[in-house]
C-alpha cells in the first residue's frame, strides 16, 4: 500500500475515536469543546508507559484509556449542575487548563542514551515503541483499524441495548426519561466517562504512531474538529461519526488540487449540508426508520 | 398505599397549594377535578416527584419518597402521563415501548397491552406520524407495562372527542388491574364517571373537597 | 504605583475585551445562540481591510471603515447561512457547529487574501503622555472613549427606542413576543448585524494597539468574547461589560505578579470557578435561573 495513503488512512482512524468520544457525549445531549484534552492525556500516559515504563503496549493503551476515562469522570463531578452553553464553555476550560498542566509537566529521563519524558512545550519526543517493534505503517493502520472495529462493535452492541436508547432520552428530554424511572446524572456521568477513555485510548494510538507529541497538538481545534465530524455525521448511529472524518479528511484532503481551498469548500458544505440535514447525515430518525424497515423484511 | 401528607407549595410568595392530604388504596380509582389555576398541574407534578414540595410527606408503602427524584418515584412504581403526551420524536414507538419494559414480566404485558390496544400497526411509526388517541393509549400502555402502584393521568382527554375519549376509557377500565391506583386530573366529568369511583374537586385554597353527591357508588 | 499603572492598563484593554463580550451576549441574551465564527468574522475584516488598503490608500481611517464593514458583512453572511436556517429551539448545537464550520472558511480565506504570518496593522496616531507618574498611551485612551460611547449607543437603542424596546421583548419570551404581534422581521440579522459592527470596532482597536494582525486573532478574539461573557453573567449585556473589564484587569495583574504564561492559565481557571460556583456570572444569574427553571418545566 501506498505510504502517503496509508498515513492519511490511519490519521482518519485515529481522528475517529475523538470524533466517536464527542459523539458519546452528545447523545446524552450536551456539547463538549474538551474531549481533545482526554485524547492528550491518553497519548501522555501511553507514551510514559511504554516508552518510560517499558510496558508493553496493550498495558499502555488501557493506562491512557484509564486515564482519560478518570479525567473526564473528573470533569463530570465538577460540572454535575451545569448544561448547555454552561457546560461546552466549562469542558473548554478544563481542557485548556489540562492542556496547561502538559505545558508545565517535565519529567524526562535517559533511556540507552536518548533523553526521553514530556519536556514542558517541547513536548515528549523519541516514542520509539513503533521502531522498537518494526512496525511499518500499514501494519500500524492494521493495529488501529482493529481497534477501531473492536469499539464499533461494543458500541454498536449498546446500541442494540436499552442503554443507547435510554442515553437518548435522557439527550433530548430529561423529563420523560425521568418519567420512565432513568435516572440522568448517572447517564451523563458515564456517557462522559466513557466518551474519556475513547479518547484516552485514541490518544494513546495516536502517541504511538507520531512518535512525538507536544501540548500544542491537543488545542481546542483538534477537539472542535471532532465535534464537527460527530454533528455532520449524524447521532443516529455510530456509524455517523466516521462518516464525518471521511468526508473531511478522505475526500477533501485527498483531493490534492483543492488542497489549497479544502476548508473554503468544506466549511461551506457543511453549514450547507446543516440547512437540510440537521440532525446529521446518518440522523437517528433515519436509523431507526431503517432499523424497522429491516426487520419487517427479515421477520 | 400511597399518601400525601400536608402538601403545601408556593410560586414567589403565592400559596398554590395548602396544606393537601391524600390517600389511595390499592385498586382505588380517583378523579381530581377544578377550575383551571388552582393547581392541578403542580398537585400532579409534587404527587410524581418533578416538582419538590415546601411541606409535607409523600409516602408508598411506609416508603417516604418526598425529598427523592423524580427518577425514584417512578421506580418506585408511580408513574404518570403527561398533559400533551410525551414521547421522543427520534426513535419509533416500539423501542420506546420495550424501553419502559425491561422485566421480562413487564415485557409479556407489553407484548398482551399492545395486541389489545391495537397498536401493532404503528409500532414502527414516529410518535409525530401518529394519531393522537393512538398515543393516548400508547402513553397508558407505557405506564402499566411494569405494573405501577400508582398511576397519574393528566388531562388524558385534551384534543379527544367524545367517542375517543369512550373508547379509551373502556381499555383503561379493562386494563388497569386490580393493583394500580389511579388518579385522573380532568375537566371531563362524564369520564370521570365512567372510569373512577369517587371524584374530589380541588378549590382554591380549601384544598380537596368531596364531591359525594355526584359520584356514583 | 505600579500597581495603579497595572490595573490602568488593564483597564484600557478591558475596554476592548467589553466590545468582544456584548458581541457574545447581544447574541446569547436575544437569541440564545453562540457564534463561533466571531472571530473569525473579525480576521476577515481586517484581512480585507489591509487586503484593500494599498488600493483604497486611506490610511489608518480607511482600514477603521473596511474593518467594521467587513466584519458587520461576515457576521450578516454567517447568520444568514448558519442561524436563519437553525432558529427552532433545539438547533441550538446544529447552529454551533455550522458557525464553527464558517469560521474555518473565514479562516482559509482571510489566510488566501494574507498569504504571511504576520502583517503590520496601522492605528490612528495620537500622542502618548504622563499624567502625574502614570504613563497613558494615547491610542487606547481613545479606543476607551470609543468603547464608551459604543457602549452608551447601544445602550440608547435598546432602551430609548422601539426597536430596542421589541428586541427586550422578544429576549424575555420569545412566545409571548410573537403573540403580542411584537414580531422583529429579520431579528436575528438585526442582531448580527449589531454584533458584527461592535466586533468591528473592536478588532480595530485591539489590532491598532497591537500594530500587528496574525491569523491566531480570530481564535484568540473568540475566546475573550466568550470569557467575558461568562464572568459578566452568560447573556447579561451590563455584565459582558464589566466581565470584560475584569477579564482586562486580571490578565494584567496576572501577568505582572506570575508572568505572561500563567496569564491564560488564571483566566481559563477563573471562568471554570465562575462556572462551577456561580454559573450565571456576577450579573446572568437571572437569566441562568429562568433558563434552567425552562428546563425542568413539565
Amino acid at each position: 500500500m501506498d505510504m502517503y495513503l496509508a498515513s492519511v488512512l490511519t490519521n482518519m482512524t485515529l481522528i475517529a475515536f475523538l470524533a466517536l468520544s464527542a459523539y458519546l457525549v452528545l447523545v446524552v445531549g450536551e456539547v463538549s469543546f474538551g474531549q481533545q484534552a482526554f485524547f492528550g492525556i491518553g497519548a501522555y500516559i501511553t507514551a510514559s508507559a511504554t516508552a518510560l515504563a517499558g510496558a508493553h503496549i496493550f498495558w499502555g493503551l488501557l493506562a491512557g484509556a484509564i486515564g482519560g476515562a478518570s479525567c473526564a469522570l473528573l470533569l463530570g463531578l465538577l460540572t454535575i449542575r451545569l448544561s448547555g452553553i454552561y457546560f461546552a464553555i466549562s469542558t473548554l476550560c478544563f481542557a485548556e487548563l489540562l492542556r496547561f498542566f502538559l505545558l508545565h509537566l517535565r519529567f524526562t529521563q535517559s533511556v540507552d542514551g536518548r533523553i526521553i519524558g514530556p519536556d514542558g512545550p517541547e513536548g515528549f519526543s523519541n516514542i520509539r515503541w513503533i521502531f522498537e517493534n518494526h512496525y511499518q505503517v500499514t501494519d500500524f493502520l492494521l493495529l488501529a483499524v482493529t481497534c477501531l472495529i473492536i469499539l464499533l462493535i461494543v458500541l454498536f452492541s449498546l446500541e442494540r441495548s436499552p442503554i443507547m436508547l435510554g442515553a437518548r432520552m435522557v439527550g433530548n428530554d430529561p423529563i420523560l426519561a425521568q418519567s420512565q424511572g432513568l435516572n440522568p446524572t448517572r447517564y451523563r456521568l458515564s456517557f462522559i466517562t466513557l466518551s474519556g477513555a475513547v479518547a484516552g485510548f485514541g490518544g494513546g494510538l495516536f502517541a504511538l504512531f507520531n512518535t512525538h507529541i507536544e501540548p500544542a497538538m491537543f488545542g481546542v481545534m483538534l477537539g472542535i474538529h471532532g465535534l464537527a465530524y460527530a454533528v455532520i455525521g449524524g447521532l443516529g448511529s455510530a456509524v455517523g461519526p466516521l462518516l464525518g472524518v471521511f468526508l473531511d479528511i478522505g475526500l477533501l484532503e485527498s483531493i490534492r488540487p483543492l488542497a489549497a481551498y479544502r476548508m473554503i469548500i468544506f466549511g461551506g458544505l457543511v453549514a450547507f449540508l446543516l440547512v437540510f440535514r440537521p440532525e446529521g447525515i446518518i440522523s437517528p430518525r433515519l436509523v431507526s426508520r431503517l432499523k424497522s424497515r429491516w426487520r419487517n423484511r427479515h421477520v | 398505599m400511597y399518601s400525601l401528607q400536608g402538601i403545601g407549595k408556593s410560586f414567589g410568595g403565592i400559596d398554590v397549594l395548602r396544606d393537601i392530604s391524600l390517600t389511595l388504596k390499592p385498586g382505588q380509582r380517583l378523579g381530581i377535578t377544578g377550575a383551571n389555576g388552582v393547581g392541578k398541574s403542580t398537585l400532579i407534578n409534587i404527587a410524581t416527584g418533578f416538582l419538590k414540595p415546601d411541606s409535607g410527606h409523600i409516602q408508598l408503602n411506609n416508603k417516604t419518597l418526598t425529598h427523592q427524584p423524580a427518577w425514584a418515584f417512578a421506580q418506585a412504581g408511580i408513574q404518570r402521563t403527561f398533559q400533551n403526551t410525551r414521547f421522543l420524536t427520534t426513535a419509533n414507538l416500539g423501542e420506546q415501548l420495550l424501553l419502559a419494559a425491561r422485566a421480562p414480566e413487564s415485557k409479556r404485558r407489553l407484548t398482551k397491552l399492545i395486541e389489545l390496544s391495537g397498536l401493532q400497526a404503528s409500532l414502527h411509526l414516529f410518535p409525530d406520524e401518529i394519531p393522537l388517541p393512538m398515543l393516548r393509549k400508547a402513553e397508558v400502555i407505557r405506564g402499566l407495562a411494569a405494573s405501577p402502584e400508582v398511576l397519574f393521568l393528566d388531562e388524558p382527554s385534551a384534543g379527544l372527542t367524545t367517542f375517543e375519549l369512550d373508547q379509551f376509557g373502556v381499555f383503561l377500565q379493562q386494563n388497569l388491574g386490580q393493583k394500580t391506583a389511579l388518579v385522573v386530573v380532568e375537566h371531563r366529568f362524564d369520564f370521570m364517571l365512567m372510569i373512577t369511583d369517587s371524584v374530589v374537586e380541588m378549590q382554591l385554597n380549601r384544598g380537596l373537597v368531596k364531591r359525594g353527591a355526584d359520584v356514583k357508588t | 504605583m505600579d500597581m495603579l499603572q497595572t490595573s490602568i492598563d488593564g483597564l484600557m484593554i478591558g475596554s476592548t475585551y467589553a466590545l468582544l463580550g456584548l458581541s457574545f451576549a447581544l447574541v446569547f441574551g436575544i437569541m440564545r445562540r453562540i457564534n463561533l465564527a466571531f472571530g473569525a468574522c473579525l480576521l476577515f475584516g481586517a484581512s480585507l481591510a489591509i487586503y484593500l488598503e494599498p488600493i483604497l490608500g486611506w490610511g489608518a481611517w480607511g482600514l477603521f471603515v473596511v474593518t467594521i464593514v467587513g466584519v458587520a458583512l461576515a457576521s450578516a453572511y454567517v447568520e444568514r447561512l448558519c442561524f436563519a436556517p437553525h432558529s427552532k429551539r433545539h438547533g441550538a448545537v446544529t447552529a454551533m457547529v455550522a458557525s464553527f464550520a464558517v469560521w474555518m472558511q473565514l479562516d482559509e480565506i482571510s489566510s488566501q487574501l494574507l498569504p504571511q504570518r504576520t502583517h503590520a496593522f496601522q492605528g490612528i496616531e495620537v500622542p502618548n503622555f504622563w499624567w502625574g507618574e502614570i504613563f497613558v498611551r494615547g491610542d487606547q485612551l481613545l479606543h476607551f472613549v470609543i468603547a464608551l460611547v459604543s457602549i452608551l449607543v447601544l445602550y440608547l437603542l435598546l432602551y430609548k427606542t422601539r426597536l430596542g424596546l421589541l428586541i427586550r421583548a422578544t429576549a424575555d419570551s420569545p412566545d409571548t413576543a410573537h403573540l403580542l404581534g411584537a414580531r422583529v422581521p429579520w431579528l436575528g440579522f438585526i442582531i448580527f448585524l449589531l454584533a458584527g459592527i461592535l466586533g468591528g470596532l473592536a478588532a480595530f482597536m485591539i489590532l491598532s494597539a497591537d500594530g500587528y494582525v496574525t491569523p491566531l486573532f480570530g481564535l484568540w478574539s473568540t475566546f475573550k468574547g466568550l470569557i467575558a461573557m461568562i464572568i459578566g453573567g452568560v447573556g447579561s449585556l451590563m455584565g459582558a461589560v464589566i466581565g470584560g473589564l475584569i477579564l482586562g484587569l486580571v490578565e494584567t495583574h496576572a501577568g505582572a505578579v506570575l508572568g505572561a504564561e500563567f496569564r491564560d492559565m488564571v483566566t481559563f481557571g477563573l471562568v471554570f470557578l465562575v462556572l462551577i460556583i456561580r454559573p450565571g456570572g456576577l450579573m446572568g444569574v437571572k437569566i441562568y435561573r429562568t433558563d434552567s427553571l425552562a428546563q425542568e418545566r413539565v
